[in-house]
C-alpha cells in the first residue's frame, strides 16, 4: 500500500521537522548535557570589586562568559533567571596555593617525614648522594599540575560550595616540585578546569629529612637551588651554540630540569618562593634580586614587620591564612617563647599592613583542612585591620592578577569567565550563607545539608561533581 | 704590665716559686711518693672555713689526719716542714658529681663505662668501673680537687644519660694507686635520672629530632614512675623478709638489696632533675616513698625554691656556666642561681657533671660569686657543703682538726682564674700537681725551636 | 607664603639643631681603666667615639657639646672580644654533611639575627665572631664575619670588608668516624685521613682546571673568537678559585699534628695559604712549623679528652704556640663558651705564663689580625671602630661582670637596661599568654569547657631576659 503524500501530511512532516529542528536548537541552549547555558541574575546586590557596588542589578551570563552587569541591563530571552533579591554577588574566590585535585605523593623521603606526628616511619630509603650538577634530588620542574587534576577530589566540591570557583593548585614535594596550574571548580574532564596550565614555579627550601642525604640543610638547599638557576642560565647561553655548531663542539648533556628552568624564565613565569616568616621574607628578596627571578612570597605571615620592605621591592604576597598558633598535641607546661607568642598574635595583622603599605596581595587555604576555617581566618585578619573591601579583593582580582589571570578572572565585568558567588548576606559575616555558585558559567545551587543527613547534591540535571547536564551525559 | 695592684706581688711570688720549682726543689713525683708521715705547712694563711682565716698559721698532718691547727701549734720532731709564707691553704677541693675514672675519651666507646644497659641498675657501683691510672685524676687533682664523686649514667659533656637508676656513686680521693686505697666511701649515694615528659629527643639513627604528642609522651612517663615505685615496693618487701624471715625463706636478689638502704632512707639519692615540673614530681615522689633526696643540677630551681626549701633539699648545682634552658629566660640566669638559692637558705654545692671540665669547679663557683653569691659562701660550695650533704661533714671540708687532710695550697684566691696551685695533700700525703698536660707541655717545649724543612 | 616657608625652614633647622648634636653620635666613656691592647693601659681614660669610630683616647678628654656620657669609674675598658670560631646566628644546620665537598654552600645565605645566643654572647662581651661551617667535611661551606648587632635584620649583621672565609675540616669529623649513616644509606667517603687528604687535592685539582677552563674562555672571548662554547659556573669549584687566587680565607679545623702539617704540605702544593688552624689542639707539637708557614692558631683554652684526637690536648697550647710565634686566638665554637672568653683567655696566664696583655690579644687583636680586620677592630686606636666592651673588674678576672657592650659605638648590651626590662617583658608576656588562653576558651563549645583547670605556677620567674630566636641544630665541633 503506498502512501500518499497528501498535503496534510507533508504540512505535518514539515511541522515535525521544525519541532525536532526546534528541540534540537533548544537543545543546543543547554551545555553539552544540556545544562543552560545563559542566565541572568536579578535584582541583587553586585559587587564587582573593579568598580563601585551596583545596589540593584542585572548579571547576565552567556555561554561561560559574563556578558553583560548593571543595573538596567537587557535579559535575553533564553537566560534562566535567578532572583536575587536579598542576595549579593560576589567574583568567585580565588585560593591562591592547594592541592586541590592532586594524589598525596608517595615514596618520598618527604613524605615519609610528612606524617602525622612529624615522625618519619622509617629511615630513608637509601639514595645517592649527590655530587655533581647532573645529580637532581627531588626536583621535578616540568611537572605540571594540570596533567595531573583527578576530578573526583570531594574538596573540589566543599570548596565551590563554599564560594571558591578558582584555585592554584600545585605539586608540593622537593625543591622544584613542578608547576602550579590555576583551575576552575568544575568540569567534566579535568582539561575542562584549567584555566591556565604553567602559572607559577613553586621552589622549597626544606633541607631533605636525613643529614646522610644531599642537601640535609637550609644552607645547602639554598645553594642546590642557585646552582640549577646556574645551570639553566648556562643552558640558555651554550645550547643555542651547540644547536648552531653542532659539529665543533662536544654535545652538551641532556638534563630536564636546566631546560624547563630556562623555558619558564624566558615565559617569565612567577616564582613562589617559602618565605613567612621576617627573615624568611628578607631572604627571599635579596634571592629573587640575586637570581633575577620575578617572584611572590609564599606564606607572609611576618609581613607586618616588614611590609615597607616588601613594598619597595614591589613584590606580592601570597598569604597563608592557616594563622600560627599552639600545637594542640603539645606539653601544656612547654615554655612558649615571647617572640612566637607576639607572632601568633601580630601574625593576622598582616594584611592590613600589607594593604597599608600598599603591597599587593593574594590568601591562600596553606593547609586548613575546610572552607570555613578559611573564613574564620579571614574575619580574624579583618578584625585585626583589614579593610573588608581589601580582603575582597585580595581574594579576587589582586589574586587574579598575581597569577597572571587578572584579564580573564577575578572581577564582575563582561568578558570575563563567569566565575560568581551568590550569597544571601555581606561576605564577611558568619551567619551568610552561599546560594549559588556559577564556574565557568555552570549553574551550581547550594543547598543547606540538613543536619542528619549528608550533604545534598544539586539536582539532577545539574549534579556536582561531575557537572552533567540533563540525561546525565553529555550529547 | 700590671692591670691590678695585687698582681705585681703575685707576679714576683709566681716567678720566685717557678724558680724553686724549675730548679729542682720539686715536690716527690707521685710514683715515687714517700709514705704518709707527719708534716707541717706554716705561715700560711688558714682558710679553715670553721671560722675566720687565720693569719700565719701551722697546719699539722699525722698519719692522713688534721691533728692541730693554730697559730700557736707545736711542730712536732721530724715534720716535714713545708714552708708556706704568701700562701693560702684551703679545705681540698670536692667535685661531688663526676665521671672521673668512669670514661677517658667520651667518643671513644671502649673508654665508657658511665652507662650499663637497663632501666634499673641500683646494684651496680662506680667505684668498681674507676680506673686508678685515668689521666683525668691527675689532670683535675693539679686544680685543687682532692677527691671527688663518680656518678654512673648522668648526662654530661662526654655521655648521654643512662637509665633511670644507673646505679650508686662512689666517694674517693684523687689518689691511690687502687681504689682500696682511694676510696673514702664505696656507695655514697644511689643515682636516679628522674624521667622526664620528653616531647622532643635526638635519635641518632636519622640524625635528627623526632617528636611525640604529649599525650604519648606523659604516658611513657607515668608507666616509668610506676615501675620505679613498684621496685621500691619490692626492696621493702625484700627488706621486711630479710629482718622478719629467715635466710631460707627469701631468695637473694642483689638488686632489691641494693635498694634497702635507700628505701630506708639511710642512703641518700642523687636525684638528677632540671626542669621545674622534673624537680616538683621528684620531690612529691621522694616525700611518698620516704626516700633522702638530694636534688642534682636543679637548673630550674629558682622555679620550685619554696616547695626545695619546705621539704629541706640541697642542691648540687651543674656548672653555673651553662646557657639558660629557654630563650626568654634572663641570660644570667644559671651564673645568679646559686645566690637566689643561697639568699633563700637553700643548700647548694657546686659541681662539674664532667670529667674533663671537672677542673673548672672553682672557676664555676667564681663566677657565681661575680653574678652574687658571696664570697666565703662560694667557697664552701666547693668544699664543705656537699660533704655534708653526702654525710661526710664529719671528715671533709674545713681546716679543722680530726678531719682527713686534703689540702690546697695557693698563691691567691682560688677561686681566681690565674691562680696556682703550688701544693697539694691527699689523705695526708703531699702530693705532686704533675699530671699528663704537663708532661706534654715539659716534652715539647723541649722540641727545637727551629722548624724543619 | 615665602614667610611661611622661611619659617618652616627655620623651625626644620631649630629641630634639627640639638638633633645633630646628638646626630653627629657622639659618645665619651669616661674615668674607665682603658686597655688599649696596643699601647699599654690608661688609667682614669676616656675614649670618645664619634660616627661608630673611636675619635680619641687618652686621660684627659675634653666632652664635646651634646655627647652622650657614659661614666665608667671604676671599671675597665677593653676592645670588644672577637670569637674566632662561632656557629651562633644559624638558620637551620651548620653542616652540609652529606657531600664530601660543599663549598657551594654559605652561611651568609642563612644568617639568623634573632638568634638569643647572640644577645647571650653580646652579654658576653662579643662584639664580632667568625660565623663557620661545621666540620662534617674536608672541604666545608662558605663563612663570614659577623658584627653582633641584635636587633638588626640579617643583611646588616655581615663585618664589612671582612674577607670571606671556608671551612676545611680534618680528622675524625670529616671521615664520620663517631657517628655513621642509619641502615640503607651508604657511608661516605673519606674513612680515613689518607681520603680527607685525597679529596682536598681532588678538589683543588678540579678548581685548577675549572680556572683554567674559564681563563681560556675569557681570553678567547676578548680575542673575538666565535663560536665559543661558555663553560658552566659552579658553585662549588668558585670558592675554590678564590682560595688558589688569596681572596678567600681558609680556616681548618684540625686536631693532631701530622694533619696539620699535611694540610700545610697541600696547601704548598696547590699554592694557597691556610689563613688559621682551628681548634688545633695539637699545634703545640709544631709551633715552629705553624709560625712559620704563617697561619694563624684558633684554639681552645682548656677543652681535651672528648675525641681520640683530642686526648694530647694540653691547656698550655696557646702559650706554647704564642712562645714559638704564632698569631694565636682563643675562640669558643660553643655559644656559651664565648660569653666567658675573657676568662678562658686568662688560662694562658696560669697555663704557660703569658702576661696580661698577651692573653688579652688572644681574644680581641689576634683574632682581628686572623680574620684580616685589624684595621677595624681589635685594639683602642684612633681610627678603628668603636667596638668595646666594659667591665665592672679587670677582664681576667673572674670576677668580671659585662656591664656594656657597644659596636659601631652604639650600646647593643647593657646590663642595667636588662635587668630593668625584665619585669616589662614578663608583663607583655603573660598579657599574650592571658589573651591566647581566653581566645582558646572562647572557641570551644560550653560543654567542651576543659575540666582540669591550667596548671599553677608555683612562682612567677623574676627575671626574663629580651627572648628571640631560632633554634640551631647540633652541629659537629
Amino acid at each position: 500500500m503506498t502512501i500518499r503524500w497528501t498535503r496534510l501530511h507533508i504540512c505535518l512532516a514539515l511541522i515535525a521537522v521544525c519541532a525536532f529542528l526546534l528541540l534540537g536548537w533548544a537543545c543546543r541552549i543547554y551545555a553539552q548535557g544540556g545544562e543552560p547555558r545563559y542566565f541572568a541574575i536579578t535584582n541583587a546586590r553586585i559587587v564587582p570589586v573593579s568598580g563601585p557596588p551596583i545596589e540593584s542589578g542585572t548579571v547576565v551570563i552567556a555561554k561561560g562568559l559574563i556578558q553583560a552587569v548593571g543595573s538596567n541591563v537587557a535579559i535575553p530571552p533564553e537566560a534562566w533567571v535567578i532572583d536575587g533579591k536579598g542576595l549579593t554577588v560576589y567574583p568567585g574566590f580565588i585560593d591562591a596555593g592547594t592541592d586541590l585535585g592532586l594524589a598525596k605523593p608517595e615514596g618520598t623521603d618527604e613524605a615519609a617525614a610528612r606524617a602525622r606526628g612529624r615522625q618519619p616511619a622509617a629511615p630513608p630509603p637509601p639514595a645517592e648522594i649527590s655530587i655533581g650538577r647532573e645529580d637532581r634530588p627531588a626536583t621535578t620542574p616540568w611537572r605540571v599540575a594540570a596533567d595531573e587534576i583527578k576530578i573526583d577530589d570531594k574538596r573540589i566540591e566543599s570548596w565551590r560550595n563554599a564560594g571558591f570557583t578558582t584555585t592554584l593548585t600545585s605539586p608540593d614535594t622537593g625543591f622544584f616540585p613542578g608547576q602550579g596550574s590555576v583551575i576552575d571548580l568544575a568540569g567534566d574532564r579535568s582539561g575542562e578546569m584549567v584555566v591556565k596550565p604553567a602559572a607559577t614555579l613553586p621552589i622549597s627550601f626544606k633541607p631533605r629529612a636525613s643529614f646522610f642525604l644531599f642537601p640535609g640543610s637550609l644552607m645547602g638547599s639554598i645553594a642546590y637551588v642557585r646552582q640549577v638557576f646556574d645551570d639553566a642560565s648556562w643552558y640558555s647561553e651554550a645550547q643555542p651554540v651547540y644547536d648552531a655548531n653542532p659539529s665543533k663542539f662536544e654535545r652538551p648533556a641532556y638534563d630536564r630540569t636546566q631546560e624547563t628552568i630556562h623555558h619558564t624564565r624566558e615565559r617569565d613565569e612567577l616564582v613562589l618562593l617559602p618565605a613567612n616568616t621576617s627573615i624568611q621574607i628578607l631572604r627571599a628578596l635579596r634571592l629573587a634580586d640575586e637570581w633575577k627571578i620575578r617572584a611572590a612570597l609564599l606564606g607572609g605571615q611576618e609581613g607586618y614587620a616588614l611590609a615597607e620592605a616588601i613594598a619597595a621591592k614591589k613584590t606580592p604576597v601570597l598569604v597563608n591564612l592557616k594563622w600560627p598558633e599552639r600545637a594542640k598535641d603539645s606539653d601544656p607546661e612547654q615554655e612558649q617563647p615571647l617572640r612566637e607568642l607576639r607572632f601568633r598574635d601580630r601574625a593576622p595583622s598582616t594584611p592590613a599592613a600589607l594593604a597599608k603599605a600598599g603591597v599587593k596581595f593574594g590568601f591562600y587555604s596553606g593547609g586548613l583542612e575546610e572552607p570555613k576555617e578559611i573564613f574564620k581566618s579571614m574575619r580574624k585578619a579583618i578584625d585585626a585591620g583589614l579593610a573588608p573591601d581589601a580582603a575582597l579583593r585580595a581574594f579576587t582580582l589582586d589574586a587574579a592578577d598575581i597569577l597572571g589571570v587578572s584579564g580573564r578572572l577575578g572581577s564582575i565585568q563582561p568578558g570575563k569567565i563567569a566565575n560568581l558567588v551568590i550569597a544571601d548576606g555581606d561576605l564577611w559575616n558568619e551567619k551568610t550563607k552561599v546560594r549559588h555558585v556559577f564556574v565557568d558559567g555552570r549553574w551550581f545551587e547550594v543547598h543547606e545539608p540538613p543536619p542528619e543527613e549528608k550533604p545534598e547534591e544539586k539536582k539532577p540535571e545539574r549534579t556536582a561533581g561531575s557537572g552533567s547536564g540533563i540525561g546525565g551525559g553529555g550529547l | 704590665m700590671t692591670l691590678a695592684p695585687r698582681s705585681g706581688a703575685r707576679n714576683t711570688i709566681w716567678a720566685v716559686v717557678a724558680l724553686s720549682v724549675f730548679s729542682g726543689l720539686r715536690v716527690p713525683p707521685l710514683r715515687a711518693q714517700t709514705t704518709p708521715g707527719v708534716y707541717a705547712i706554716t705561715n700560711a694563711k688558714i682558710y679553715t672555713l670553721a671560722g675566720p682565716p687565720i693569719e700565719k698559721g701551722i697546719v699539722i698532718i699525722r698519719d692522713g689526719k688534721i691533728a692541730a691547727v693554730g697559730t700557736n701549734v707545736e711542730i712536732p720532731e721530724g715534720a716535714r716542714i713545708v714552708q708556706a709564707a704568701g700562701m693560702e691553704l684551703y679545705p681540698g677541693l670536692f667535685d661531688p658529681v663526676t665521671q672521673i675514672g668512669l670514661t677517658e675519651i667520651g667518643a671513644v666507646s671502649a673508654t665508657n663505662d658511665t652507662n650499663e644497659l637497663g632501666k634499673f641498675n641500683p646494684e651496680i657501683v662506680a667505684a668498681t668501673a674507676v680506673n686508678p691510672a685515668s689521666a683525668h685524676i691527675g689532670v683535675t687533682r693539679a686544680s685543687g680537687i682532692t677527691h671527688v664523686v663518680s656518678v654512673p649514667g648522668i648526662a654530661s659533656f662526654d655521655s648521654q644519660s643512662g637509665g633511670i637508676i644507673p646505679g650508686q656513686a662512689s666517694a674517693f680521693h684523687l689518689l691511690g694507686w687502687t681504689m682500696d686505697e682511694m676510696q673514702i666511701r664505696r656507695s655514697i649515694a644511689l643515682t636516679l635520672n628522674w624521667p622526664s615528659i620528653q616531647t622532643r629527643t635526638f635519635d641518632f639513627s636519622i640524625f635528627d629530632f623526632k617528636e611525640k604528642p604529649y599525650a604519648d609522651a606523659k604516658k611513657e612517663y607515668e608507666q616509668s614512675v610506676n615501675e620505679l615505685g613498684d621496685l621500691l615496693d619490692r626492696a621493702r618487701h625484700y627488706a621486711q623478709a630479710k629482718e622478719k624471715g629467715s635466710p631460707a625463706s627469701y631468695e637473694r636478689d642483689l638488686k632489691l638489696e641494693a635498694l634497702v638502704p635507700v628505701v630506708e632512707g639511710k642512703l641518700p639519692v642523687l636525684v638528677v632533675a632540671a626542669k621545674a615540673r622534673d624537680i616538683r614530681n621528684a620531690v612529691e615522689f621522694c616525700t611518698k616513698q620516704g626516700l633522702k633526696m638530694i636534688l642534682a643540677d636543679g637548673a630550674e630551681a629558682w622555679k620550685v625554691e619554696e616547695l626545695l626549701k619546705e621539704k629541706a633539699i640541697p642542691v648540687i648545682l651543674g656548672p653555673s656556666e651553662q646557657l639558660p634552658d629557654e630563650d626568654d629566660d634572663p641570660y644570667d640566669k644559671p651564673m645568679t642561681l646559686p645566690a637566689e638559692l643561697n639568699a633563700a637558705g637553700i643548700p647548694i654545692a657546686f659541681s662539674s657533671f664532667g670529667t674533663s671540665f671537672s677542673r673548672r669547679l672553682s672557676q664555676y663557683a667564681g663566677t657565681a660569686v661575680a653574678f652574687g653569691l658571696p664570697h666565703d659562701e662560694a667557697l664552701k660550695a666547693i668544699t664543705v657543703n656537699a660533704a655534708k650533704m653526702l654525710g661526710l661533714g664529719d671528715q671533709f671540708g674545713t681546716i679543722e682538726a680530726g678531719k682527713v687532710a686534703n689540702l690546697l695550697l695557693t698563691d691567691g684566691d682560688p677561686l681566681e682564674i690565674r691562680t696556682q696551685v703550688r701544693l697539694l695533700f691527699i689523705n695526708g700525703q703531699q702530693t705532686s700537681t704533675d699530671n699528663r698536660h704537663l708532661d706534654l707541655y715539659g716534652e715539647y717545649r723541649k722540641r727545637p725551636a727551629a722548624p724543619q724543612q | 607664603m615665602k614667610r611661611s616657608i622661611f619659617s618652616l625652614m627655620l623651625l626644620a633647622t631649630m629641630c634639627a639643631g640639638p638633633a645633630s648634636a646628638q646626630n653627629s653620635s657622639a659618645t665619651i666613656i669616661q674615668n674607665a681603666t682603658v686597655l688599649t691592647i696596643t699601647h699599654g693601659t690608661i688609667e682614669h681614660g676616656s675614649i670618645l667615639i664619634q660616627n661608630g669610630k673611636i675619635a680619641a683616647v687618652g686621660a684627659d678628654l675634653k666632652v664635646p657639646e651634646g655627647a652622650t656620657v657614659i661614666d665608667a669609674s671604676g671599671q675597665f675598658v677593653m676592645p670588644g672580644i672577637i670569637d674566632c670560631h662561632s656557629h651562633i646566628a644559624v638558620d637551620g644546620s651548620v653542616n652540609e654533611g652529606a657531600p664530601a665537598v660543599s663549598s657551594m654552600v654559605n652561611i651568609g645565605d642563612v644568617l639568623n639575627p634573632e638568634d638569643v645566643n647572640i644577645y647571650r654572647d653580646l652579654a658576653g662581651g662579643v662584639t664580632a665572631a667568625n660565623i663557620l661551617h661545621g666540620s662534617a667535611n674536608p672541604i666545608g661551606g662558605q663563612t663570614i664575619v659577623i658584627k653582633l648587632r641584635w636587633g638588626k635584620p640579617a643583611n646588616e649583621l655581615p663585618f664589612e670588608g671582612a674577607p670571606p672565609g671556608i671551612k676545611f675540616a680534618l680528622g675524625e669529623n670529616p671521615k664520620h668516624s663517631n657517628f655513621g649513616p642509619p641502615p640503607g644509606v651508604a657511608p661516605r667517603y673519606p674513612a680515613t685521613r689518607m681520603g680527607v687528604e685525597e679529596v682536598i687535592r681532588q678538589a683543588f685539582t678540579e678548581a685548577r682546571e675549572y680556572k683554567k677552563h674559564w681563563d681560556d674562555y675569557n681570553q678567547r672571548k676578548a680575542a673575538g673568537e666565535q663560536p665559543l662554547m661558555p663553560p658552566r659556573r659552579d658553585e662549588k669549584l668558585e670558592p675554590l678559585v678564590e682560595v688558589l687566587e688569596g681572596k678567600r680565607y681558609v680556616h681548618a679545623h684540625c686536631y693532631r699534628a701530622d694533619e696539620i702539617l699535611m694540610l700545610l704540605g697541600v696547601a704548598k702544593e696547590f699554592g694557597f695559604k691556610v689563613r688559621t688552624f682551628q681548634h688545633v689542639l695539637e699545634g703545640y707539637k709544631i709551633a715552629g712549623e705553624i709560625a712559620a708557614s704563617g697561619a694563624g692558631a684558633s684554639t681552645f683554652s682548656d677543652w681535651w679528652a672528648y675525641k681520640m684526637e683530642a686526648y694530647d690536648a694540653i691547656p698550655y697550647n696557646a702559650a706554647l704556640m704564642a712562645e714559638r710565634g704564632v698569631i694565636v686566638s682563643v675562640n669558643s665554637d660553643s655559644a656559651e663558651e664565648a660569653r666567658h672568653l675573657n676568662q678562658e683567655a686568662a688560662k694562658s696566664i696560669k697555663f704557660g705564663g703569658l702576661s696580661p696583655n698577651d692573653a688579652l690579644k688572644l681574644i680581641t687583636l689576634n683574632p682581628a689580625i686572623q680574620l684580616g680586620i685589624e684595621n677595624r677592630a681589635g685594639s683602642i686606636d684612633v681610627g678603628k671602630d668603636a667596638d668595646l666592651v666594659i667591665y665592672n673588674h679587670d677582664p681576667l678576672s673572674v670576677y668580671a661582670v659585662v656591664q656594656k657592650t657597644l659596636i659601631d659605638g652604639q650600646v647593643y648590651f647593657d646590663r642595667q637596661r636588662d635587668l630593668a626590662r625584665r619585669s616589662e617583658l614578663e608583663k607583655e608576656k603573660q598579657a599574650l599568654l592571658e589573651k591566647e588562653k581566653k581566645a582558646a576558651e572562647a572557641e570551644k563549645k560550653p560543654e567542651e569547657k576543659p575540666a582540669k583547670k591550667p596548671e599553677p605556677k608555683k612562682k612567677p620567674p623574676k627575671t626574663m631576659g629580651e627572648g628571640d630566636g631560632s633554634r640551631d641544630a647540633a652541629g659537629a665541633q
